[in-house]
């Protein structure tokens, strides 16, 4: 076990193989230390899964279990059945990649949360198939050059939007589903914790920057992550039975090149006419998305800004927020 | 039943992932600008940071370690500090003067004493001439390292031109009294009324002394060319806030004129007023941020004492020299000025050229010369040819052109360090960091709040009389203001680097953060997103 770190567990610890810059390492262990080594992770095939389990080496210190990739949420629905079963409520936690979730994991998930399984599903969103190589995924955004959707004379990037996820799950009426992302560490927290502290199922889908899949430099996985954000490309909303309880409000909107510009899958939109349309078409993406959310509207507090500030001698970050007000 | 499948995973942790890098980062601390800039060469951000925890005495220590006139120089400095202050990419700067200020009232009104800092008392013995800032920082520094020091000066009270210089509305006297006493007390000798070839020798120093600090400043105001002294009603800058900083009672002619764009001129003019005079200031160099600058000089003085001066009531005329005093009888009824072309010459003098054609009567029953101060050597004629080899140091206003006051607190601290060197064989501290600079842009000023800067407020009825002006903060807003510092460079434990690590490769102390280079890959996020730019990416060297 590694105990080097007396302030958290570092459930996902170091030694994994993610490549230099992981968001989706980064991501991961921030979900895992905010739960706790008391739950039972199942991890669908991805990235994740790969990396953190490497020639029988594990990087988890906590009870962890690799489905498939289709059937991660299957596999934890029976998990908590049986723990019920047996009088237990050790929290079960559903680990996916947007493989996992958007595509091939989309159906299983579904039925765990019509049978209202106790679970949470965390979706680490890195916009495509990244372990096999860079394959656009059903969550890759428009514009984008995978792989699969090289840019050329038919198209400039993907072509497809990218799905609506979010709303597919809020559409299942379920007790809560949001959306974060690891640059806004505290906004994550208070989601997480809401999270766990709900009966039924819960879906977090986290925006997970990829250096080697989004071709940007492995320092600027959080920066990149931010502007995400902070142009309005990726909301951060909370969905509760279906209805919009909650929106992290931008401080200011940012242009949609600020975040593209450090992407090399974005790079060809800067080189011809056509793709500078798809540009205006990204920004209109943006604005409708902020229009839809209200992200510009209402009184300042819980936004973009006030959300990263940093205090002086950290914010006792891993522990319960409960613990932390007694 | 046994098993038919046993399975036993090691730990990643077998794996290290630390030669996958080729860059690494390091925690490495920075040297503010503030710092930078501080003629005290003060550790801003290290006593800054003692007091946003409220650690005030501690504050005051670290302070005093390079200045120990907080109060005083609070109040009378310019602070250059502030203009590079990286907050004012952000906001404002961090009222940097209006803390110290703060921390050097709270250790008067606490009496909180300096401490020596040395285990034992040093054989050598010090003298040092002058018991202006300059010599009163290095007898601070020396005996608080265990020397024994005496201060020999010609005057009555202790401050040089702290005392003689500054008027009491920007500096109350009994302020610099508290500051000078706490630091007299650390054992000091003082000798006042001393003269230097008059009371005592320069032989008996060189015998009773190991080493001489000479830090007599410019008491011998800078003569100006048409200076009649057979007229009555012409005086020096520095000869008028004497006299009037020392209690003698004056009464000025209705109309007044004040020659000098330095703060010292300032400082005339603003008495002048509180005399009940009015005054018009003749400024041979351009006002601040003149687009006209480049033909010849920026006025010196502070450009806060130039608006302060102007709300007052002080008329100022830029660009202008004095080309005759006019005379009616033995009685000065007013100068003759003329505009300026240049105001140095090729030597570098002041010596300014006036522009033929130009010239206007300026109506004053008095003027007051304030063009500058020179020291005044008699009675040193043989020390100050001396070197440090000698044992001699010369610092402070005497040591080179008159600067800041807290320049010459800075010259007293650099040559107690060198008079200590010589007598212990050790090396002046080095902090090797303090040549690392550190800018907003390798800052991520995003992290921190966008907070409004606590000024302090200024009293209203300035011209009744020398009040203080400029009060102090509260304590509310002295501790806000103390979390307003941005930690240019300088850990502030704010757990960015600990919380983006995807390798788990920062490990989170009781104070401060590891790197543990067992796993850590390299990515640079650390550094990308540490807000206060502490962390360096460095090549790894195989």
């Amino acid at each position: 076990m590694d105990k080097r770190d007396s302030f958290r567990h570092n459930i996902l610890t170091s030694g994994h193989r993610a490549c230099s810059g992981c968001g989706e390492a980064m991501a991961a262990r921030m979900v895992t230390d905010l739960i706790g080594p008391d739950a039972i992770y199942i991890n669908a095939t991805g990235c994740l899964q790969v990396f953190t389990t490497h020639n029988q080496q594990s990087a988890w210190q906590a009870p962890w279990v690799h489905s498939v990739f289709a059937n991660a949420a299957a596999v934890a629905s029976g998990v908590e059945a049986a723990l019920r079963a047996s009088g237990k409520n050790t929290p079960v936690v559903v680990q996916a990649g947007d493989g996992g979730t958007f595509d091939i994991g989309l159906q299983c998930l579904s039925g765990m949360i019509e049978r209202g399984h106790d679970i949470l599903f965390v979706c680490y969103d890195n916009e495509a198939y990244m372990n096999t190589g860079v394959q656009r995924s059903s969550s890759t955004p428009h514009g984008v050059r995978t792989t699969t959707s090289p840019p050329g004379r038919l198209s400039q990037g993907k072509h497809h939007l990218k799905k609506d996820v979010i709303s597919i799950m809020a559409a299942h009426h379920m007790p809560y589903a949001a959306t974060a992302t690891v640059a806004y560490f505290p906004d994550l927290k208070v989601k997480v914790e809401k999270a766990m502290g709900i009966k039924g199922p819960c879906f977090l889908q986290v925006l997970s920057p990829c250096p080697l899949g989004w071709q940007h430099d492995s320092a600027l996985s959080v920066s990149v992550s931010r502007l995400a954000v902070e142009t309005g490309l990726f909301p951060l909303i909370e969905l509760e039975y279906g209805e919009l309880t909650g929106v992290m409000r931008l401080s200011e909107q940012k242009p949609v090149e600020d975040y593209l510009r450090p992407q090399g899958r974005f790079n060809h939109l800067f080189a011809s006419k056509e793709g500078l349309k798809e540009i205006r078409h990204l920004q209109a993406l943006a604005d409708a998305r902020i229009h839809r959310y209200g992200l510009l509207q209402g009184e300042s507090g819980w936004d973009s800004e006030q959300v990263l500030q940093v205090d002086r001698h950290g914010h006792n970050s891993y522990r319960k927020t409960a613990e932390l007000d007694q | 039943m046994k098993p038919k499948l046993a399975i036993a995973p090691g730990s990643s942790l077998a794996y290290k992932t630390g030669d996958w890098r080729t860059q690494q980062p390091r925690y490495r601390d920075k040297w503010p600008p503030c710092s930078q800039t501080c003629p005290a060469s003060e550790d801003i951000q290290a006593w800054l940071a003692l007091a946003s925890d409220g650690k005030w005495q501690a504050a005051w220590r670290k302070l005093t370690e390079r200045n120990p006139f907080p109060a005083t120089m609070g109040r009378i400095c310019y602070h250059p500090c502030e203009s590079p202050c990286n907050r004012n990419h952000l906001d404002s700067a961090v009222n940097i003067h209006g803390m110290e200020r703060y921390l050097g009232d709270l250790a008067i009104n606490n009496g909180w004493q300096h401490e020596v800092i040395a285990d034992q008392f040093q054989s050598q013995k010090i003298a040092v001439m002058g018991a202006g800032p300059a010599g009163l920082s290095c007898a601070f520094q020396l005996a608080r390292h265990g020397y024994s020091v005496t201060i020999f000066d010609a005057q009555a009270e202790p401050g040089g031109t702290l005392r003689s210089g500054v008027p009491d509305y920007r500096l109350p006297k009994n302020v610099l009294v508290k500051e000078i006493e706490a630091i007299i007390a650390l054992g000091i000798e003082l000798r006042l009324n001393t003269r230097v070839g008059v009371d005592i020798s320069e032989t008996q120093l060189r015998d009773e002394f190991d080493a001489i600090f000479l830090a007599i400043g410019t008491q011998q105001p800078r003569i100006h060319q048409s200076n009649d002294s057979s007229i009555h009603n012409v005086m020096s800058g520095i000869n008028f806030l004497y006299r009037l900083n020392y209690g003698e009672p004056m009464t000025l002619p209705s109309q007044v004129a004040v020659i000098g764009g330095g703060n010292t001129a300032i400082d005339v003019a603003r008495c002048a007023r509180r005399l009940g005079a009015a005054v018009t200031l003749l400024c041979p160099q351009d006002p601040h941020s003149s687009h006209r600058r480049q033909l010849g000089t920026e006025m010196p003085a502070s450009l806060r004492e130039v608006i302060e001066a102007e709300a007052e009531g002080v008329h100022i005329r830029y660009r202008v020299a004095v080309s005759r005093l006019v005379r009616s009888s033995k009685h000065l009824s007013g100068i003759e000025i003329a505009r300026v072309d240049q105001v140095f010459d090729h030597q570098g003098d002041f010596n300014p050229v006036l522009f033929e054609g130009t010239e206007e009567f300026v109506a004053a029953g008095l003027v007051i010369f304030a063009i500058g101060q020179e020291a005044d050597w008699h009675g040193l004629e043989v020390l100050s040819q001396a070197n440090e080899l000698e044992g001699v140091w010369i610092g402070g206003d005497a040591a080179a052109q008159p600067k800041l006051a807290a320049a010459a607190v800075g010259s007293g601290y650099t040559s107690a360090m060198q008079i200590m060197t010589t007598f212990e064989d050790e090396p002046l501290l080095h902090d090797e960091y303090k040549k690392a600079h550190i800018t907003y842009k390798q800052m991520q000023l995003h992290y921190y709040p966008k907070q409004r800067r606590n000024e302090a407020s200024v009293i209203e009825e300035r011209l009744e009389g020398f009040d203080e002006v400029v009060k102090g903060l509260s304590s509310d807003a002295a501790l806000h203001e103390a979390n307003r510092c941005l930690s240019c460079g300088v850990c502030f434990e704010c757990d960015n680097c600990w919380h983006f690590c995807p390798d788990a490769a920062v490990i989170k102390q009781t104070e401060k953060y590891e790197i543990d280079y067992d796993y850590c890959k390299g990515c640079g996020i650390c550094a990308n997103e540490c807000p206060c730019g502490h962390i360096d990416m460095e090549p790894v060297v195989e």
